[in-house]
């Protein structure tokens, strides 16, 4: 009888769970490609990382351990789904040799334990201490998953208890502490109906819930492992080109339906478990702009969806879905980006949220040539002049003017590394500095190099951010080619943009070259002796740039350097935990009319240290963090490293020269 | 002789036509000139007769009769050369007189030299570069480029002569059917004695309002350069440069403008330009009289505070007369 | 309706002026090209019309064999079709441009049928001539009106608007009509990739025209003098504002 009960409500979860994975699964399938499944390695060792030893989670350690109790404890107590099916039918019986082990028992004792206890911390966290990044989120939902996880160990504990109370235990009570004790409370007159009951509301709350998952967020349960095996393991600044080379109906300009996402990110969209932990760094989020990256993945889900049904029934062909911008997610969210990639660094399940915003801006700017429009002139110039500032090329190289740098011929023997010098330091008098600096610097040291003058053209890194694919590639193909047959093999850069593409993106244009940032090329420098600088007693507290610290990992050279100028002093936000300075994905070009300046905001904090010096190392923060000084009227004098390197050489020599003074 | 066509406002003749005066007289012979409409005194300026065209159907202007007025007007002369101003109107009339007459047209001259073939200079890029030419024609049509000659006065015995022109009604065709004003008024930019203009580094449509202020104290006009038109922050009516509005103020005030050839060109005729902008490297600082390095955000306002603070202080100065000092 | 817009090759310069070693160009080594800017809003103007009342528009260039590069730019916004009279990069005299255009509209004209309207910008950024639009006008016997700034039209007319100091001059003309156009006509449209993509593969037919003599030659070209002046620094940051308020009092202008 039991068995048959047993049996329906399995074929009827089954069932009902079976048809709504079904879909979801047929979803995924008609996804759009994108080649993840390289490096296999590395993605092996993404999932012992982030999924089984809970690292993103554990970057807040309060949460992280409430979940990593949930976690580790359901992968504990999978076999006791098992076990608790089979005492259903047959109170009797238990899982075959696992069943029966005293050490296994204790185990799912101690781990059942963290579960609830982890469930009570999690709603202490959720309505005593009320996180802002909940804001949005579907708390309801959230509370009955909770629920229903602790009506599971719950039912656990009782149904464990009321078999030990009838001694129906297969181990020596005693490797059941928690079990015992309950079991010792327990009138015996109950055991036998709390067992059956037990173990009936425990089966069906786990079926009820299998039903439920494909349903709610908790999906990420079967998901989140998946969509972290399959993120990137490197290059993570790297954009997926697009072929444009192929048949007009088969290019694919981003995504202007549901329809046109990749797997990757309807994988992506399912995952998220509206933790909100993306939202909570994100610069624009914290400034008062519409994005949340937390409500837009919710929103493109939704949307997938709703759409899910007529999609497929389309096969692929025109389904006459509607556009995602505006239906799903605004245009102000997708424009508000600065691609700064908090959001990646925080995300538990490995949602790439850039990802998203980049394809819906490819299919705005590209197919519906629908932008700010303060942004067409930067677009248009770096198509008609090669650099976005629409300034003649012929002057690229007057930022090097009686500094003796040479300008690379074209058939000349290439130098030893080429510094690539970008368009801001060639056009924008405070940006310049940097490169000035650095240029004396690679003097002192006697390092051969040349720049390239009027040849070198915008990366078009700008572009690529604004989601204008086309006018990219033109710029990478151009640049490519000339480095190509100058025969480059060597390049520094002090522009972590610059450095991004030409390292990362380049490559699938047939550009490989090393490429350095100036801070670790310098770093190397001082290493090697070449460089010698006297710190000064000043406090510096140095700015991690987000295409440096975040996409690229360059982190401990740069404070090589802010150590070999100074005292440092660090932000709270620093390193990968990095706030971006406002100009990243474009924004340099767009106008901040809504909420509060992002630079303001990092300017505050970085004169909140005490220091009186903000390094950086890139010409946007340069730019961006200077107005932002000027306009809160902070007490900080922005300078590059390699400026304060340089004067760190200078005052080592000065300090030589004087060496021999008895004063000193 | 040479034959001018010369503009006039109420009677007034419009300076690029007196400077078209000045520059047609050194092309030797007695200079008689051509209005329309109503007479001009141009008896300081040279000129042996003028021959005044008057006719029902010209009481707004008509561009194809215009160009047939100075056609015939020149074959009863026997003009050995055409002149007008290198305006809007100076060049549509003279183009369509060159395409009537099917002869040669050189625009925005600065400089002509009689002989067998006219030798000339004239402007391209809106005069950010000068081309050397020479002409072959039995009668050279030239325009002056405005504000590149400097008037000269020369007294003569100027013969004014009434008559009225025959016209086809092909050539009344084309003729403005109405004027309508813009809205707002305020100062014209074309003809603002000081004009303060904003480009990239204002940053913002906002940003404007401190342009607007410094301008609106001074009695000028408001200007921009093409990324702040292409930035949909001011129309393209504010536009100074070569395809936009050529100014001509007493000060023209260049506020994060870094100096490209094209808003140059659309600022030749300025007296002075004063450059505010944070790079003491940028391209403008190379066509400017005075400079001021620094943040725009802050300097502007400052200046304003000052011109208000100094105005407060000492007597009441004249304000900016409309008319002003020729030459 | 058909409507044809005449388009220039120019380059896009930037901060200064930099002749070619003979003085007779431009040093254009570094620099890109564009449509001439006036042009841009007669491109964007004829394919608006086109969207809006149907029918078929033309771009027509003349000039080197890279200006098809600015005829499938004019493309990519929507005109279904160019005219390419080759040169080999000589600069033409403006009588002759416009005889070379004037020839091929005729042709044109005798297999497709007229333009209602042809479009030309009010005066090429390079050379500035003001006049090929005109001559093509008179030859072909149609009405012109220049420098616009508006353009709508309504029952077989083109009503027209000038801007003139204080206001806009209104002019109503019969089509078939020529127009010359100024930028701030119309804002135009950032080409999207897929009419970048199609303007790969729209027609476009070639014709290499004959150059008469010209009588308007150019000798060289010349760097004007001013260039090199050396702005008097008046100070820096907001204190220096008293001294820009003397300065102006002692102009007259404060």
């Amino acid at each position: 009888m039991t068995a048959i009960a047993l049996a329906v409500a399995l074929i009827v979860a089954g069932v009902l769970f079976g048809r709504r994975a079904a879909l979801l699964y047929r979803l995924i399938r008609m996804g759009k490609p994108v080649a993840r499944f390289d490096d296999l390695p590395a993605r092996a060792q993404a999932e012992a990382v982030v999924v089984v030893g809970q690292s993103k989670l554990l970057q807040r350690l309060g949460p992280g351990l409430m979940h990593a109790a949930i976690f580790w404890g359901f992968i504990v107590l999978f076999p006791t789904i098992f076990i608790a099916m089979i005492g259903v039918v047959d109170e009797h019986a238990t899982l075959p040799w696992l069943g029966r082990q005293g050490w296994y028992a204790l185990l799912v004792d101690i781990f059942a334990f963290f579960v609830l206890a982890g469930v009570v911390a999690a709603f202490a966290i959720r309505k005593l201490q009320r996180p802002r990044r909940f804001a949005g989120s579907h708390v309801l939902e959230a509370d009955v998953i909770l629920l229903l996880i602790a009506g599971i160990v719950v039912s656990l504990f009782v149904w464990h208890a009321s078999r030990i109370a009838l001694g129906l235990n297969e181990y020596p009570a005693a490797w059941a502490p928690i079990s015992n004790l309950v079991a010792q409370a327990l009138p015996q007159s109950w055991a036998p109906y709390l067992e059956r009951a037990a173990v009936w509301t425990h089966v069906l709350i786990i079926l009820s819930f299998l039903v439920y998952l494909p349903y709610s967020k908790h999906l990420h349960i079967f998901l989140a492992a998946v969509n972290v095996f399959f993120g990137r393991t490197r290059a993570r600044g790297r954009l997926e080109p697009i072929n444009l080379e192929a048949p007009d109906d088969e290019v694919r300009y981003g995504a202007a339906t549901s329809a046109d996402m990749t797997w990757k990110q309807m994988v992506d969209t399912m995952s998220c478990t509206e933790c909100g932990r993306c939202q909570d760094v994100c610069p624009a989020f914290n400034t008062g702009k519409e994005l949340s990256p937390k409500l837009l993945i919710m929103a493109l889900r939704d949307q997938l969806l709703a759409d899910g049904p007529k999609a497929l029934a389309a096969r692929g062909g025109a389904a006459g879905l509607p556009p995602l911008v505006p239906t799903a997610v605004t245009d102000n969210v997708v424009w508000d980006c600065v691609t700064c990639g908090a959001c990646q660094q925080e995300c538990p399940v490995g949602i790439e949220h850039i990802d998203h915003i980049i394809d819906l801006r490819r299919n705005l700017v590209m197919v519906e040539s629908r932008f700010p429009v303060e942004a067409a002139p930067m677009l248009r110039d770096i198509d008609r002049a090669s650099n976005p500032w629409g300034k003649p090329q012929a002057d690229r190289a007057h930022w090097a003017d009686g500094l003796g740098v040479h300008v690379l011929q074209p058939g000349e023997e290439p130098p030893d590394v080429l510094f690539w010098v970008g368009c801001a330091p060639a056009y924008d008098e405070r940006a310049r500095k940097g490169a000035i600096s650095t240029a004396k610097l690679l003097k002192e040291a006697g390092v051969d190099f040349a720049i390239l003058g009027p040849r070198e053209s915008c990366t078009g890194d700008p572009a690529r951010r604004m989601g204008d694919e086309y006018t990219f590639q033109q710029q990478a193909r151009q640049n490519v080619g000339t480095l190509n047959s100058s025969g480059v093999k060597r390049i520094v850069t002090t522009c972590p943009h610059c450095f991004n593409t030409l390292s990362n993106e380049y490559p699938d244009f047939g550009g490989r070259y090393e490429v350095v940032h100036h801070t670790a090329f310098l770093a190397e420098l001082m290493r090697e002796g070449k460089l010698k600088p006297l710190a000064a007693d000043k406090a510096i507290t140095y700015h991690d740039s987000c295409y440096l610290a975040r996409h690229n990992d360059v982190i401990a050279e740069p404070r090589e350097l802010v150590a070999a100028a100074g005292r440092p002093v660090e932000m709270a936000r620093s390193g990968k935990r990095t706030f971006c300075c406002g100009a990243g994905g474009a924004r340099m070009w767009m106008e901040e009319s809504r909420g509060r300046a992002i630079n303001q905001e990092r300017v505050r904090e970085a004169a909140a240290t005490g220091a009186q010096t903000l390094a950086v190392a890139c010409p946007f923060c340069t730019v961006m963090l200077d107005d932002g000084v000027r306009e809160t009227g902070a007490n900080l004098k922005v300078v590059d490293l390699a400026t304060l390197l340089s004067e760190a050489v200078e005052r080592r020599k000065a300090w030589d020269a004087r060496a021999s003074g008895p004063d000193e | 002789m040479p034959l001018v066509l010369v503009e006039q406002t109420g009677g007034t003749p419009s300076d690029p036509s007196l400077q078209t005066l000045t520059l047609a007289r050194s092309f030797g012979g007695p200079v008689h000139a051509l209005v329309i409409g109503q007479a001009v005194d141009l008896s300081q300026h040279g000129v042996a007769a003028t021959h005044v065209a008057v006719h029902d159907g010209l009481d707004s202007f008509a561009p194809d009769a215009w160009a047939a007025i100075l056609g015939q007007l020149s074959d009863r002369l026997s003009a050995n050369a055409i002149f007008a101003a290198g305006t809007d109107r100076g060049n549509d009339v003279m183009a369509r007189v060159a395409a009537r007459m099917g002869l040669p047209l050189a625009t925005n001259c600065i400089s002509v030299a009689s002989g067998d073939q006219i030798h000339l200079t004239r402007q391209r890029w809106g005069g950010s570069l000068l081309e050397e030419a020479r002409m072959r024609s039995p009668r050279p049509l030239i325009t002056v480029a405005p504000h590149t000659v400097v008037i000269e006065t020369a007294s003569a015995e100027t013969k004014v002569e009434k008559f009225t022109p025959q016209l086809k009604e092909q050539e009344l065709a084309v003729r403005v059917a109405e004027r309508v004003s813009t809205k707002g008024g305020g100062v014209s930019l074309a003809e603002a004695k000081v004009v303060v203009s904003g480009g990239r580094g204002v940053g913002s449509k906002e940003g404007f309002a401190i342009i607007e202020e410094l301008a609106g104290l001074l009695g000028g006009a408001v200007g921009c350069s093409r990324v702040v038109t292409s930035a949909g922050w001011r129309p393209h009516s504010d536009q100074v440069g070569q395809t936009g509005t050529k100014i001509a103020p007493e000060l023209y005030i260049v506020c994060g403008i870094s100096g490209a050839t094209q808003h140059m060109a659309g600022c030749k005729g300025a007296k002075r330009i004063l450059a505010i902008n944070s790079d003491a490297e940028a391209p403008i600082m190379l066509n400017a009289d005075y400079a001021v390095v620094g943040d725009l955000k802050e300097i502007v306002p400052a200046i304003s505070a000052e011109i208000r603070a100094a105005r407060a202080a000492h007597a009441p100065l004249p304000n900016p007369l409309p008319g002003g000092e020729r030459g | 309706m058909r409507v044809l817009v005449c388009v220039k090759r120019v380059p896009f310069t930037g901060g200064k002026m930099v002749l070619a070693a003979d003085s007779m160009a431009l040093e254009t080594r570094h620099l890109g090209f564009t449509i001439s800017p006036h042009e841009e809003c007669g491109v964007e103007e004829a394919v608006r019309l086109i969207e809006a009342n149907g029918g078929e528009s033309v771009v027509l260039t003349l000039g080197p064999p890279e200006a098809i590069e600015q005829l499938r730019d004019a493309m990519a916004l929507g005109i279904d079709r160019a005219i390419h009279l080759q040169t080999d990069g000589a600069e033409w005299d403006p009588e002759a441009s416009a005889s070379a255009i004037l020839d091929a509209i005729r042709a044109e004209e005798e297999t497709y049928g007229p333009f209602d309207l042809v479009f030309f910008g009010n005066e090429s950024a390079d050379s500035g001539g003001f006049q090929v639009g005109l001559r093509v006008a008179q030859a072909l016997g149609r009405p012109a009106v220049t420098g616009l700034k508006g353009v709508k039209v309504a029952g077989g007319s083109a009503h027209c608007e000038q801007e003139v100091d204080g206001g806009r001059d209104v002019y109503i003309v019969p089509m078939p009509a020529v127009l010359t156009v100024k930028e701030g006509l119309n804002l135009p449209r950032y080409p999207s990739v897929p009419g970048r993509m199609r303007a790969g593969r729209k027609p476009v037919a070639t014709s290499t025209p004959t150059r008469p003599p010209a009588r308007l030659e150019m000798l060289r070209l010349v760097v004007p003098p001013g260039q090199g002046r050396r702005a008097e620094v008046l100070g820096s940051g907001p204190s220096a504002a008293p001294a820009v308020v003397e300065m102006m009092r002692k102009i007259g202008v404060a």
